[in-house]
């Protein structure tokens, strides 16, 4: 066997508030291989890469590259050392175009500090040629889909010569098609001798992928193994340490009645475009109605118009037969509607405030809660937010803690809980799972599905494809604004979806 | 009254006015284009004006050379910013803050100084011609700084790597970081110059316009500029013509004769101008991403 062309030894990672990430971890890559990084959200898998790439210092421990040991301690010392990473949030400039994107950093010059555009052009366009990845050089990154981005991001770092090209989750922004040509891309430049590091939690990927795989738990390495040796179950269960149950297939419920019904919905983006063009669809009490999709297809939007967050262009939003366009959210709070929104920090919870706050946010007008003289009903709001807490098992240390000292998991149960105690007819569920580890990804979709066993309408928009599939009754593809087609999950495979999810109209691939 | 102003139009004082009192406001406007692209916003720019100013007639004054005098200007921008770069940029504090207090603390000095040297709180004493900047073929070499300075900035940003990166850090500075430029010390710089070039419009209004120092010697170019920042659109060489534009109503609110119109309305031309355009011209604008959000690392 060759010498590992990276070995981390002992990394231990405390960061200045306590938090321990990485408790002595020893992680060797060989070269030429691909290979996987496999743990829960929180395990360590990101924060051990950042420190291989300089982003974050480490506590101790010992890295050596190519044999030698080294010290990290910028991006610059890494790209030296011939390591590239692609972040999971993209590092591109929005306004600047592509080119200019791919050589920050690293520009081409005559005369001294003069960028040499044209030479820039030239080594580019090489570069694509020779690894068969094309990319617009002259367009501004923020009019591209992010599927083009992330080439980008790759193009940038073997521009900058990587031989060890490391990528973060590159997946979850992909359609299943591009998921393909990144994995063909992978095995490319695997031919051409190039190592990368792949850094995942989806177990399928790992699979197909990768020729080893490291596991990390809570911070160790739980496991090292031959891909090909091993199981998804085995990965599984080093992954999150038990078996995983997986959610149950809800029974038939008989979808009754409208609850939630979108006709002709038109809604605008920030930058002034139609990010949603005529979407017409009902949510049924009883049934779970899947919307998939990448991100960034007009999803995000169509929520915030039905939510009362973004006003849209034209069309009717109808909650049990009762139009409801131009209300406020807390007009439609009291008509029925729940949301679980899709960046929880933004729209979802005040980090600040206590749980006790942030369990009443949009129903502290409710008489409930405030006592005569216009009081909040401090004992009243106690109770509530403590059978919040015990129903939906919240694990919080006190109702009069912010909710910053909760972990993502528990913020992402406290929102839901939250919102299902206003006992909603229609829920709307917006990547409601995004982010949350494997255990309180399934109490979420069970919750989900118990919800609409109990008669409500769900509205369930998420980019993983999975989660849609496995919980809808149906389940309608988005893309560029409109609906590719309405279908039942029982009688679709995958790979149409996929390819609606890329642009193709049911009617075309049937 | 119609005769009479177009006569005041046709007067080449106004224009060779209008040239002068760019310099004032453009300086400061290109040094804050600078600033703020890289994502620092400096609203000091009124009280580095002032300060500038004090420093370059203090010095003057009392020493009679004008290389020290300027030296002395300059030196009071460099002070400013070094001190606005450590704190918004290194140290993360407010930079809205650090700004206001820049404002008060150079009108207080000023009148302090003006008090404790010359035992007035209204105006300096002319300075010797010594330390006066000469006109070269009748225009101030101020005037010619100023263009060569917009032309030179928007070569910077435009063209060379140092201005790509710049842009970078203050459009995105966790990808300029992740692309290995160092962002703190980028800001840090930029800052630095901003600043200098706000004590250089101070400077000419204490060398070159005035001779003296004034208790309100910047009398709002520093806000004026800032608006001037947004109505080019972060670009330098649009910040020239917009520093024509509003050097012309401050030329053309000291020519207009008094007893045409109200000598008040008449000296609040350029701030009305100012005002009108911003209202009319702000929104379609789009600032640095990463505009006056200080950047860590986590």
């Amino acid at each position: 066997m060759s010498e590992p062309i990276i070995r981390m030894e002992g990394i231990k990672k405390i960061y200045p508030d306590g938090t321990v990430a990485l408790r002595g971890v020893t992680f060797e890559v060989l070269p030429g291989e691909i290979h996987g990084l496999l743990g829960e959200n929180g395990a360590g898998k990101t924060t051990l890469m950042s420190i291989l790439y300089g982003i974050v210092p480490l506590t101790s421990g010992r890295i050596f590259i190519k044999g030698r040991q080294v010290r990290v301690t910028s991006p610059n010392d890494a790209m030296r050392l011939g390591i590239g990473m692609v972040h999971q949030h993209f590092m591109l400039v929005p306004v600047f175009t592509a080119l200019d994107n791919i050589i920050l950093g690293a520009e081409p010059r005559k005369k001294g500090f003069l960028i040499d555009r044209k030479e820039a052009e030239r080594r580019v366009m090489e570069l694509m040629e020779r690894v068969a990845l094309k990319v617009d050089l002259d367009a501004p990154v923020e009019t591209l889909p992010v599927g083009v981005r992330q080439r980008i991001e790759i193009l940038k770092m073997l521009y900058r010569e990587a031989d060890i090209l490391i990528l973060d989750e590159p997946t979850a922004v992909l359609t299943p098609i591009e998921v393909e040509e990144l994995f063909s891309f992978l095995r490319r430049i695997r031919e051409e001798g190039k190592t990368v590091i792949f850094i995942t939690h989806k177990l399928k990927e790992v699979k197909a992928i990768t020729d080893r795989v490291t596991v990390l738990r809570k911070g160790l390495v739980v496991g090292v193994r031959r891909t090909r040796d091993v199981s998804m179950e085995e990965l599984a269960t080093m992954m999150i340490g038990r078996k995983l149950t997986g959610v149950e297939k809800s029974e038939e419920v008989s979808p009754r009645e409208d609850y939630l019904r979108i006709k002709d919905l038109w809604v605008r983006n920030d930058r002034g475009g139609y990010a949603v063009k005529g979407v017409s669809f009902s949510v049924r009490s009883g049934e779970i109605f899947g919307i998939a999709g990448v991100e960034g297809n007009g999803q995000s939007e169509l929520v915030e118009a039905i939510c009362g967050l973004r006003p849209p262009e034209k069309g009717d939003v109808y909650i049990r037969s009762k139009r409801v366009i131009g209300l406020n959210p807390m007009e439609l709070y009291a008509l029925g509607l729940g949301h679980i929104p899709e960046d929880r920090h933004k729209w979802g919870i005040i980090l600040e405030f206590s749980l006790k706050e942030n369990a009443i946010l949009g129903v502290h007008r409710s008489k409930r809660f405030v006592s005569r003289y216009g009081m909040l009903d401090e004992p009243r709001i106690r109770e509530w937010t403590e059978s919040i807490i015990k129903n939906f098992t919240v694990e919080a240390p006190g109702s009069d803690f912010p909710a910053k000292s909760l972990s993502g998991g528990n913020q992402q149960k406290l929102i839901v809980g939250r919102e299902l105690s206003k006992e909603p007819s229609v829920v709307i569920a917006s990547q409601p799972t995004r982010g949350l580890d494997v255990a309180a990804t399934e109490y979420i979709r069970k919750i989900l599905i118990r919800m609409r066993n109990k008669g409500k309408a769900v509205l369930l928009v998420s980019a993983d494809l999975d989660e849609v599939l496995s919980l809808s009754d149906r389940v309608a593809v988005m893309y560029e604004g409109e609906f590719m087609g309405l279908v039942h999950p029982s009688e679709i495979n995958r790979e149409r979806i996929g390819l609606m999810m890329g642009g193709l109209r049911l009617e075309a691939i049937s | 009254m119609d005769t009479s102003m177009l006569f005041i139009l046709l007067q080449a004082p106004l224009y060779l006015g209008t040239l002068r009192l760019m310099v004032p406001i453009t300086l400061p406007a290109i040094g804050e284009i600078i600033t703020e692209r890289s994502g620092v916003v400096n609203i000091g720019l009124e009280g580095i004006i002032m300060l500038g100013a004090l420093a370059s007639v203090y010095v003057g004054y009392f020493t009679g050379s004008l290389l020290l005098a300027l030296l002395a200007g300059i030196l009071a921008g460099v002070c400013v910013g070094i001190l606005h770069g450590i704190i918004s940029v290194y140290l993360g504090g407010d930079q809205i803050i650090v700004g206001v207090g820049v404002n008060v603390f150079a009108y207080g000095l000023g009148v302090i100084t003006l008090y404790l040297s010359w035992g007035t709180f209204a105006n300096s004493p002319l300075i010797p011609d010594s330390a006066r900047v000469p006109d070269l073929h009748g225009i101030s070499p101020f005037v010619v700084l100023t263009f060569m300075s917009g032309v030179t900035a928007w070569y910077l940003l435009e063209r060379t790597s140092i201005g790509l990166r710049l842009k970078a850090v203050g459009e995105n500075p966790k990808a300029a970081d992740a692309a290995g430029i160092n962002v703190f010390r980028t800001r840090f710089v930029a800052t630095v110059i901003g600043a200098v070039f706000a004590a250089l419009g101070g400077t000419f209004l204490g060398l070159d316009w005035l001779a003296s120092y004034t208790r309100d010697i910047s009398a709002g170019r520093g806000f004026i500029a800032l608006a001037m920042v947004v109505f080019s659109k972060w670009n330098p060489i649009l910040a020239i013509l917009s520093g024509l534009l509003f050097g012309f109503f401050f030329a053309l609110s000291l020519t207009i004769p008094s007893g045409i119109i109200p000598d008040q309305l008449v000296w609040s031309l350029p701030y009305a101008a100012t005002l009108l355009v911003a209202a009319g011209f702000f929104t379609k604008t789009r600032a640095p991403a990463a505009i006056g959000k200080p950047y860590r690392r986590e």
